[in-house]
């Protein structure tokens, strides 16, 4: 396309009295085409907003640079439709707000950042979404015909859409469906669980297809084109979905691990799991000689909260105890329930639970068990009574149940490495075991997808689909699987409920984006995607390997094979690729390149460091916006360089910086490592790695290290943020000007 | 010999049914703000949120016989907190009748300075500070009374000095026996509520 570009520029909210914008129009855009320039008093009024409507029209004006605040604000304002490139140029929180007015070093920043847009615009072209040759389905695949899964089914046929479900029994309800009662909201009674009437409505609906006795024997594509091979009964049946929805549940963590309390020693020692079935198949009795139960006593954590066992809290063990406990009260008002615990964890409502049990008399005791053993037929437990300071007895029980935890029924991609016991030999340096895989969770894969890195879902330490809990809680590695119900986190019926809901509606979501070649979340709604220069890739693997959502798989010879709707956009693999070949239509390893080119960089004898800050937009672009509308101060020095995520910043881009006389380069990403914050997942992690390796070319460039730093911030951050600047740029005052300033 | 403490329903049971308010205990969830709010806390043998895990454990001896049951001044503070709305000082008050009613007697100056109040309204139909003193110091033995009034001579004799506190005893009100009629009844009432 051939570009006419425009530059404007607002003298409102401050940033008129700060500079003096005739000389920053001419100054900034002067190595570059420009058609029109123009100032404006209040650019996003409606008079300024006119203007700029009008050249477009009149002129045909196809590239627009506005000098204004920052993008984040006004988007929508300065929206001219999909033909107008827009390129943001920030001059209010940056530089108006923050720094000195009428003063050389702003002036300079100011007529920087402008030149730095006009280079990203000279670069930026429109983007064609991407169309994949297959047509699309919208239809949703759910994997797991409990609960979770038959609400995830339920809710997309709501929304309008089809849903192929596919349980691995032969028939539909999973847990649910084996419960006497449940508890769930409003957490007073116990309840019918419903399941009969949730089963009955999957059936009756028939925008849902179910596959009972069925498994998914493979899944390949992507998002909007997946191919789902079922094999139904031994047969072989192929559909095609849109977006997946894992919902495979749960299974007991195995209490054959528990002797020291006494599972498998006593018969009448039982889990809850096993206390469900007995007390919904009829009575409940004692297992050795079936006679009645008087006394029971209830071991809470049984495994749970145990560096040994499952190191995590299952959340739900407390109300289920709490629930059997009624059961047998209700069989018989005069039966004693003890319940031996080591924090009553009955979340929100479920509170209300607590005290019933409570109300009906059962005996709560807060300690651990010692010892589970048996005296003239009938049994006893010793415990650590940590409200009494001292070891008591329980004697006379009839039943010991155990609360076991929840497994999620997947299989991790990494074998989970949990906290070593303080006796244990295989430890590693880190104190960590790898747990033996026996545990349950490590049957087959549920989803078996025909992807390079791995037929699961990438996995947390513990086994769980990885995603973020707080920001972005359905999403999973794997773009357009999400995870619903206990497989994702243990969770009750309630919480159940809305999980699958939400999941679902990211998978419509999910579907119709993808059909119009959009990207989901974070980047929802680009319509960029990376593209490949194949001619020169030299089958390095480091796209396919270092893509945080297995978007690019492999053919034999290491060729990488993008699936585009796969793709989140975030520029990953073109921070990786040795060989720049990968860029999108308004991102690339050039266009950046151009930008930092564009900076001019002062003499030496001017004393006036420059310094590039490479930013993540997602985090700490946001933190600086409101260090700005807070007004704080920050060195005038420093240009800041906005990425889509850190883990695309190419080192090329180092180098480059470093050997045109940049004095030092600031990164700013996302926290990693477990509790990582990056949107997409291992980005900012990833940054860090490629740097470790920055110091070889510092090394041939004969430069010191502290030239370039990674500091993780957060969006909370931003009141550190003038200080990380102003202690970075001393360190570059203490290391001295670089010496190939002006070569 | 191994002396393990069994946890034994059968003392929770009577507290639930026997004791004025005493089924409140149930729903206490231990969380210790009663102990912790409690100004008399450091006088007490067990805070409040060990004599509810005492009960369910079945400590009836440990329980009826100790101090902090007698200890309470209803001054309302663990009511007002306790986040599971048990009136803690109404269960105190129960069980501390209850361990009267069922002979345990009270080893503390506390109670015996009660009692003694009470004897002297039930009296004069007032209260004669001098001699109560003298009552309550002595009830603990001869010698205890000699160290009390030494220790609190200082106290006795600016009482005087501000007129306080009379040296000749006080005399009965008028009408004392209609008094004794109320407190009677009131008596009666009030065991009768706690029989109940």
């Amino acid at each position: 396309m051939d570009k006419k570009t425009a530059v404007y520029i607002c003298t409102g909210c401050g940033i008129g009295d700060a500079l003096n914008v005739e000389q920053l129009l001419e100054e900034g855009t002067e190595e570059f085409t420009i058609d029109v320039s123009k100032d404006h008093p209040c650019l996003c009024g409606v008079e300024g907003v006119e203007v700029i409507k009008k050249d477009i029209a009149d002129e045909g004006i196809n590239t627009v640079i506005i000098g204004a605040c920052s993008y984040r604000v006004n988007y929508d304002v300065f929206n001219f439709g999909p033909d107008v490139i827009v390129e943001r140029v920030n001059l209010r929180e940056q530089v108006a707000w923050v720094m000195p007015p009428e003063d050389e070093n702003t002036q300079e920043l100011a007529e920087d950042n402008l030149r730095m847009g006009c280079s990203k615009a000279k670069d930026t072209q429109l983007p064609e979404p991407f169309k994949a040759e297959e047509e699309y389905s919208k239809d949703v695949l759910v994997v797991g015909g409990g609960i979770a899964g038959m609400t995830a089914a339920l809710e997309t046929a709501k929304a309008g859409y089809k849903a192929i479900l596919v349980e691995k029994e032969d028939k539909l309800g999973g847990f649910l469906g084996k419960m006497k009662q449940s508890v769930t909201m409003p957490y007073k009674e116990l309840a019918d669980t419903g399941a009969a009437e949730m089963i009955a409505a999957v059936e009756a609906e028939e925008k849902i297809k179910v596959y009972t006795s069925s498994t998914v024997e493979k899944i390949s594509g992507g998002p909007g084109i997946f191919s789902v091979d079922i094999k139904n009964n031994g047969n072989a049946v192929n559909e095609r979905a849109g977006a997946v929805v894992q919902a495979t549940g749960w299974v007991p963590y195995d209490a054959n691990k528990l002797d020291h309390l006494g599972y498998g020693k006593f018969k009448d020692v039982i889990t809850n799991v096993e206390m469900e079935e007995m007390a919904a198949a009829g009575k409940i009795t004692r297992p050795s000689d079936g006679s009645p139960v008087k006394n029971v006593l209830f071991i809470q954590c049984a495994g749970s909260r145990d560096p040994e066992h499952l190191p995590y809290c299952s959340s739900v063990c407390c109300l289920v105890s709490m629930k059997q406990a009624t059961y047998v009260k209700e069989q018989d008002p005069e039966a004693v329930n003890y319940v031996l615990y080591k924090d009553v964890r009955t979340v929100g409502q479920a509170e209300d639970f607590y005290r019933k049990a409570q109300q009906d008399g059962n005996i709560f005791i807060r300690g651990a068990a010692t010892e589970v053993g048996e005296a003239g037929g009938k049994l006893f437990v010793e415990a650590d009574d940590e409200l009494l300071g001292e070891n008591v007895k329980i004697e006379d029980l009839d039943l010991v149940v155990l609360a076991v935890g929840m497994v999620p029924a997947s299989k991790p991609a990494v074998t989970p490495r949990i906290k070593a016991p303080a006796d244990a030999e295989n430890a590693d340096e880190e104190g960590m075991i790898e747990v033996l895989p026996d545990s349950g969770f490590f049957a087959n894969s549920a989803l078996n997808l025909a992807y390079r890195q791995g037929p699961e879902l990438p996995t947390l330490k513990y086994g769980f689909p990885d995603s973020h809990f707080i920001c972005f809680p359905y999403e999973t590695r794997r773009t357009g699987i999400y995870s619903a119900g206990c497989v994702k986190r243990p969770m009750e019926t309630a919480k159940a409920l809305d999980d699958a809901a939400g999941a679902a509606m990211k998978a419509v979501q999910c579907s119709e984006l993808t059909a119009v070649g959009k990207a989901v979340h974070p980047r929802s709604g680009d319509m960029t995607y990376p593209e490949f220069n194949m001619n020169r890739c030299t089958q390095c693997k480091r796209c396919t390997e270092e893509c945080p959502f297995g978007a690019i798989n492999e053919d034999e010879k290491a060729n990488p094979l993008p699936n585009p709707t796969r793709c989140r956009r975030c520029g990953v693999c073109m921070g990786a690729c040795p060989e720049r070949i990968i860029s999108f239509k308004n991102y690339s390893v050039g266009m950046i390149g151009n930008m930092i080119k564009s900076v001019n960089v002062p003499e030496e004898d001017e004393e006036k460091p420059r310094v590039i800050c490479l930013i993540c937009e997602n985090d700490a672009l946001p933190a600086l916006d409101m260090a700005g509308i807070k007004r704080m101060k920050w060195s005038p020095y420093v240009r800041f360089v906005q990425m889509r995520c850190l883990g695309s910043m190419n080192l090329v881009w180092i180098a480059d910086s470093l050997s045109r006389g940049i004095d030092g380069i600031l990164l700013m990403g996302c926290r990693h490592g477990d509790d990582y914050q990056c949107h997409f997942v291992k980005g900012s992690e990833l940054a860090n790695t490629r740097l470790s390796k920055v110091s070889e070319t510092l090394d041939r460039l004969a430069l010191e290290s502290e030239r370039v730093k990674f500091v993780e911030v957060g969006i909370t951050d931003y009141e550190k943020i003038p200080k990380i600047i102003d202690d970075f740029m001393e360190t570059i005052e203490e290391v001295g000007p670089n010496p190939y300033k002006g070569w | 010999m191994e002396n393990k403490m069994g946890y034994n329903a059968s003392f929770a049971e009577e507290v639930f049914r026997n004791v004025d308010s005493g089924d409140e205990i149930k729903m206490c969830m231990n969380c210790g703000v009663c102990a912790a709010s409690c100004p008399l806390r450091e006088h007490m043998d067990y805070p409040p949120r060990q004599i509810f895990s005492l009960i369910r454990a079945g400590k009836r001896e440990e329980v009826l016989g100790s101090q902090s049951i007698m200890l309470c001044t209803s001054c309302y503070t663990c009511v007002v907190k306790c986040p599971r709305s048990i009136p803690v000082m109404d269960v105190m008050h129960g069980l501390a009748h209850y361990a009267l009613k069922k002979g345990y007697t009270p080893r503390i100056e506390a109670a015996r300075f009660g009692k003694e109040f009470w004897n002297q309204v039930y009296r004069r139909g007032r209260v004669d500070e001098r001699d109560l003193a003298q009552r309550a110091y002595f009830a603990g033995g001869f010698w205890e009374g000699v160290k009390k009034i030494l220790e609190f001579a200082d106290v006795g004799i600016k009482l005087v000095l501000h007129r306080r506190m009379k040296l000749i005893p006080e005399k009965k009100i008028k009408g004392i026996s209609t008094l004794r009629k109320m407190l009677d009844k009131a008596e009666m009432l009030d065991k009768g509520r706690s029989v109940q």
